[in-house]
């Protein structure tokens, strides 16, 4: 890990009418690492990925991007990606690649999807569409990856692969940012943690580190961490350690 | 603003998704019945060049805004559904080469499915009217197969503009299901709303002197006032346009690049 950051998260806040989906977040995106967002259902984890990537503009606080200069910045993997019907594998992935000029062969073969090329979009399984859009996401070699819930529904064998593409992609010296309730692969993957609970950041630190002070596997930790919070949340004024 | 470059790559694959929908050629088909049915019915073909305008101007000008909206209500919902359009924000590609590639490509698909019928029907009336439309108008009252040109100009702005309105619409949208609510909505406002709202304020307003410039300011309005001022009237001798042209052009010209800006504004903030 070379330790630079690449995006920083000022104070962001994202509110809709009375409710607030993610409250006062400052934290920094660091390249050559996996990053990764966990939290309950309901806790912020999208809305924040989404604020980072500049789709969702934040109520308060600012993000601003300090990686290298790049054609495009950032890659992102939607929670769902459907991609339009009617195409190829390789005419889709061939889409994304001419916007910023790119190979479409590469792509696919990055993702092992080289073999379906000729496929219909609409005739993929659910894991391939997966990494059809993580190909998507890596169109144009952007310094930082966004991936939002790459494994969610997917079979144990198909997210393994999927967490060794991450993993993968990191290793190439970008920064990645995933959200996943995938906790076993999230532990194995990412190299830092942020923990989010009711829209707000409960901690942030590596995987060790939070587990030294909770104990256990990150399941555990994860739980003992929003015990804390909560807890924390329910006291009285005053009596918070 | 517009990178061309990208803007092709859209238009591109707008095209080929056209081609590849077995639907719009159904569409286009089915324009050609209902347009030969209605020119062959009123015998317009026999006629000449402007009887066969006058057959078929009232189905064209419901007919039209009816394609566009089924060839452009989804146009930008259904990405931004799909997820789409947050995908493409993470792209160095502008929302004006977005929505133009995506115009582009769809205008061309519903110019094919109006012109080539209408195309068609003209070749139809120059193998059938008698010889008396056969010559280039020089003068005033005689038909020709330049009116009939002037007849599918002006229909390909009438449906430019009810392309844009549509695209707005779906941009507005954001769901399927309002799309076509709303599509639906639109295509009666374009067809009867308009012409309804401007009868509508003779009783608060709209005077005989002013009806022609309100009619104008409708799409349809406008687009029926030219063709009758542009086609018809120049094949009649001794009569006058009943909405002032530079208005109607202008008022079609209005609603095409107002519509597509607000579109594009709709889809940024989509």
């Amino acid at each position: 890990m070379t330790g630079e950051t690449y995006l920083t998260a000022e104070e962001v806040t994202k509110t809709y009418g009375d409710m607030t989906a993610v409250s006062e977040v400052s934290l920094d995106i660091p390249s050559d690492a996996v990053t990764g967002f966990i939290g309950p259902n309901g806790s912020g984890k999208t809305t924040l990925l989404r604020m980072l990537l500049g789709v969702e503009r934040p109520t308060s606080g600012t993000v601003s991007y300090d990686g290298p200069a790049a054609e495009r910045q950032l890659g992102y993997l939607p929670q769902r990606p459907t991609f339009r019907p009617g195409f190829s594998v390789r005419e889709t992935a061939g889409f994304y690649a001419d916007l910023v000029d790119d190979d479409p062969d590469r792509l696919l073969e990055r993702v092992g999807l080289e073999e379906v090329a000729s496929r219909p979009v609409s005739g993929l399984s659910g894991g391939m569409t997966r990494l059809l859009g993580i190909a998507q996401a890596l169109a144009g070699d952007p310094p930082i990856v966004m991936l939002d819930e790459p494994a969610s529904g997917l079979d144990p064998a198909m997210s393994r692969l999927i967490f060794d593409i991450v993993e993968s992609i990191a290793d190439a010296g970008r920064a990645v940012v995933l959200c996943s309730h995938e906790l076993p692969l999230v532990e194995e993957t990412a190299d830092r943690l942020v923990v989010l609970e009711s829209g707000h950041l409960v901690r942030t630190g590596s995987v060790a580190a939070l587990q030294e002070q909770t104990g256990g596997p990150l399941h555990e930790t994860f739980t003992a961490l929003l015990d804390q919070d909560r807890a924390t949340i329910a006291a009285p004024e005053g009596t918070q350690s | 603003m517009i990178d061309g470059t990208r803007f092709w790559t859209v238009f591109v694959r707008e095209v080929r998704s056209a081609v590849r929908t077995r639907t719009y050629l159904a569409l286009g088909l089915v324009t050609a019945i209902v347009l030969f049915g209605l020119a062959h019915a009123g015998g317009g073909p026999a006629g000449g060049y402007v009887p066969t305008v006058v057959d078929t101007l009232v189905a064209v000008e419901v007919l039209v805004p009816t394609l566009a909206f089924a060839v452009g209500y989804r146009a930008i919902a259904d990405p931004a559904v799909r997820g789409e359009l947050d995908i493409l924000d993470t792209y160095p590609l502008s929302t004006w080469s977005y929505v133009g590639g995506v115009y582009a490509g769809r205008a061309l698909l519903l110019l094919a499915i109006v012109v080539v019928p209408l195309l068609a029907l003209g070749v139809n009336v120059a193998t059938t009217a008698g010889p008396e439309t056969t010559v280039f108008a020089s003068h005033r009252g005689v038909d020709s197969p330049f009116l009939f040109i002037r007849f599918i100009a002006l229909t390909v702005l009438y449906a430019l503009s009810s392309l844009t309105i549509a695209f707005l619409l779906s941009a507005l949208a954001g769901s399927r299901g309002r799309a076509l609510v709303l599509g639906l909505a639109g295509l009666l406002v374009i067809t009867v709303g308009g012409d309804l709202a401007v009868f509508a304020g003779l009783d608060t307003g709209v005077t005989t002197s002013t009806l022609g410039g309100a009619l104008a300011m409708t799409p349809a309005g406008a687009y029926r006032g030219l063709v009758f001022d542009q086609v018809l009237y120049v094949a009649v001798p001794g009569r006058s346009a009943f909405v002032p042209t530079w208005v109607a052009v202008l008022s079609l010209l209005f609603w095409w690049g107002l519509t597509f800006v607000g579109a594009t504004l709709a889809t940024d903030a989509a």
